[in-house]
């Protein structure tokens, strides 16, 4: 069926053009990342030990510091940016994406329970579970209440109230710590951060991030037959409820993955596949590749500007992607300000 | 009856006229402190009836070095209405902590003594002394402040048997120069690497730069047991990790956060670290 939609648009060298574009753009991204930091350190030399096995301190910061920050952006960009084109298509949304309606702020307070509470100490595992398993609650709740078909004011007041929810009980957990740092550390939950993360939470973030990545691609061919209406993605043989149920786990796999370790990252998933869009020919199951490579673009290049920034201390990631992406959702709902009505 | 009463009167005023007899009647008899630093001052030089009550982390063992003794005393948030509470005739603040609450005090007419942050060992024997004049204990001021630099004596290292040193405290903040903890490495032996390399005292070092500087003695500010996300770049993998193994050693924030009695206790503790870290090189 992609074949023929590609013959439809006339374009598949086009398309496969667009995903070499990205790639080329997501590997330099990935390597700046690696080569800019905060140490005096010779990129090439460090490179060089680090490949030749040699133990001294260029290679340790390149592997220890450097390697799991770019690998972090890399991968939890990827699934923001999957996630947000996959909302989109099944809830036939424009706005949904998982920082809108909840879903991130929900696996931040899922985090923050096992974090602060020390079961996180216990076994590291435990975080990327509080993650997923508050995220999918969300994920539940917001089916329930919004429906499949709710309309856009449904899905974002109730994205509203979970995120303020989340929010608050995020804050009320940090105050109930003991340790005085705690308090200051919604910023951390709320903005999302990789910062000295280490090789440990790539290691705790990484397999729920994939795996929650696998299940959103494969919903990519229902939500081409979705496109064309629910009766004829039924009559297709589609079965819907299997679609949702691999969106749901799906997002709460890669989402509440990404935010157990990096804090919650805004507008990636709103931002990219609007971008995009274009250059698939509005194709749902074309859109998912170019908008996961372009969320870990995005997300690695917010990383390495406020690196750049001679803010102290650093800014925190989310501050960056808001100051993109809130006016971008800005000028949407300027668009859609007659439907909303 | 008239006698009675004359007897009466007479016996109030005599009573009056004891408590009024100096040194006593200039001590106050009503204090409360609403800062931690000045808790563990009063308990030391103050008599237990002096104090009303102290503040409320004074009982916490994390931070307080007489956790223990605080239990005795009641202890406020530091709030103007609860202050008044007790009428205090004397209340304890820090200079910089507090200030809705110490200027609502001041302008109602509470006699308020602020403490300063020390940044030197005269800042610090200062203090205790300004703080035992105000409490009318002058002797037991003197007999702390001389027990103190007993302790801290020490013969001098040479400059080059001096291991270098970084402190690193959650969310990788340093300490360079110009505060007492500069002071107090120096004393223990060490070269602070911050202040040698210009930072300011309390700026953020990236975990890069550490690694880079690699320091003889990781000097960790030891926070508390419970969990924050400032507290885990202390224990990022790459600290156990450094080709030439640094001496990590890990200071109770409580012995030098007041810049108070307690420092040597500090000094101590890093003297030890040096020696290790001398002994390995």
């Amino acid at each position: 069926m992609s074949e023929i939609a590609l013959q439809a648009t006339g374009s598949a060298a086009g398309y496969r053009r667009l995903l070499g574009i990205l790639s080329l753009t997501l590997l330099v991204a990935f390597v700046l990342s690696l080569a800019i930091g905060y140490g005096p350190f010779d990129f090439g030399a460090a490179l060089h030990s680090a490949l030749s096995g040699k133990d001294d301190l260029g290679a340790l910061v390149f592997i220890e510091i450097r390697l799991p920050r770019a690998i972090l952006g890399l991968f939890v960009g990827f699934a923001l940016g999957l996630a947000g084109a996959v909302m989109q298509a099944f809830l036939r949304n424009p706005l949904a994406e998982p920082g809108i309606i909840g879903i991130s702020g929900a696996a931040a307070f899922g985090a923050v329970v096992i974090f602060y509470s020390g079961l996180a100490a216990v076994s590291s595992l435990l975080l990327p579970i509080g993650g997923i398993v508050a995220a999918l609650a969300a994920g539940l709740l917001l089916f329930a209440v919004a429906g499949r078909n709710a309309n856009t004011a449904t899905l974002i007041l109730a994205g509203i109230a979970v995120n303020s929810l989340a929010g608050a009980l995020v804050s009320l957990v940090l105050n109930l710590s003991p340790n005085p740092f705690a308090a200051t550390e919604i910023m951390f939950w709320l903005m999302g951060s990789f910062a000295d993360r280490s090789l440990t939470h790539v290691a705790i973030a990484l397999p729920p991030i994939v795996a929650g990545c696998i299940a959103l691609f494969l919903t990519s061919r229902a939500l081409d037959a979705l496109a064309l209406g629910e009766d004829t993605a039924t009559s297709l043989g589609f079965d819907l409820r299997i679609t949702r149920a691999l969106l749901v786990g799906g997002v709460a796999l890669a989402v509440g993955g990404a935010v157990a370790v990096s804090g919650t990252i805004g507008f990636v998933g709103l931002v990219v596949p609007h971008l995009l869009r274009p250059f698939v020919a509005y194709r749902p199951s074309l859109l998912l590749p170019a908008s996961a490579l372009g969320g870990a673009i995005l997300t690695l290049s917010a990383d390495i500007a406020v690196r750049l920034l001679p803010t102290q201390p650093e800014l925190k990631l989310g501050v960056v992607t808001a100051v993109i992406g809130a006016p971008f959702l800005f000028s949407l709902v300027w668009r859609m300000r007659g439907d909303l009505r | 009856m008239p006698g009675r009463w004359l007897t009466y009167c007479l016996a109030a005023l005599a009573v009056l006229a004891v408590a009024d007899a100096p040194p006593a009647a200039a001590r106050p008899q009503h204090i409360v402190s609403i800062n931690l630093c000045a808790d563990q001052l009063l308990m030391r030089l103050a008599d237990p009836d002096q104090i009303a009550s102290l503040s409320y982390f004074s009982r916490d063992a994390s931070m307080s070095n007489l956790a223990e003794e605080a239990s005795a005393f009641p202890r406020n948030r530091g709030l103007a209405e609860e202050v008044m509470r007790y009428k205090p005739d004397m209340v304890f603040a820090g200079r910089y902590t507090k200030r809705m609450t110490v200027d609502l005090l001041k302008r109602i007419g509470v006699d308020v003594v602020e403490l300063d942050v020390p940044r030197s060992i005269p800042d610090v024997e200062a203090q205790i002394r300004r703080v035992g004049e105000a409490l009318g204990q002058e002797a037991r001021a003197e007999a702390m402040v001389r027990e103190m630099e007993a302790r801290l004596a020490t013969e001098d290292v040479s400059a080059s048997k001096r291991p270098s040193a970084i402190v690193y405290e959650p969310n990788g903040y340093t300490v360079g120069a110009g505060s007492i903890i500069n002071v107090l490495i120096s004393l223990a032996g060490l070269e602070n690497l911050a202040a040698e390399k210009g930072l300011e005292s309390y700026s953020r070092l990236p975990l890069e730069k550490l690694v880079a500087l690699s320091p003889d003695v990781l000097v960790v500010g030891d926070y508390r047991d419970a969990p924050a996300v400032a507290n885990e770049i202390l224990h990022h993998p790459v600290l156990s990790r450094m080709p030439r193994p640094m001496e990590i050693v890990s200071v109770p924030q409580r012995l030098w956060m007041c810049g108070g009695p307690d420092i040597f206790k500090a000094v101590e503790v890093l003297r030890q670290a040096a020696d290790k870290a001398r002994a390995r090189q």
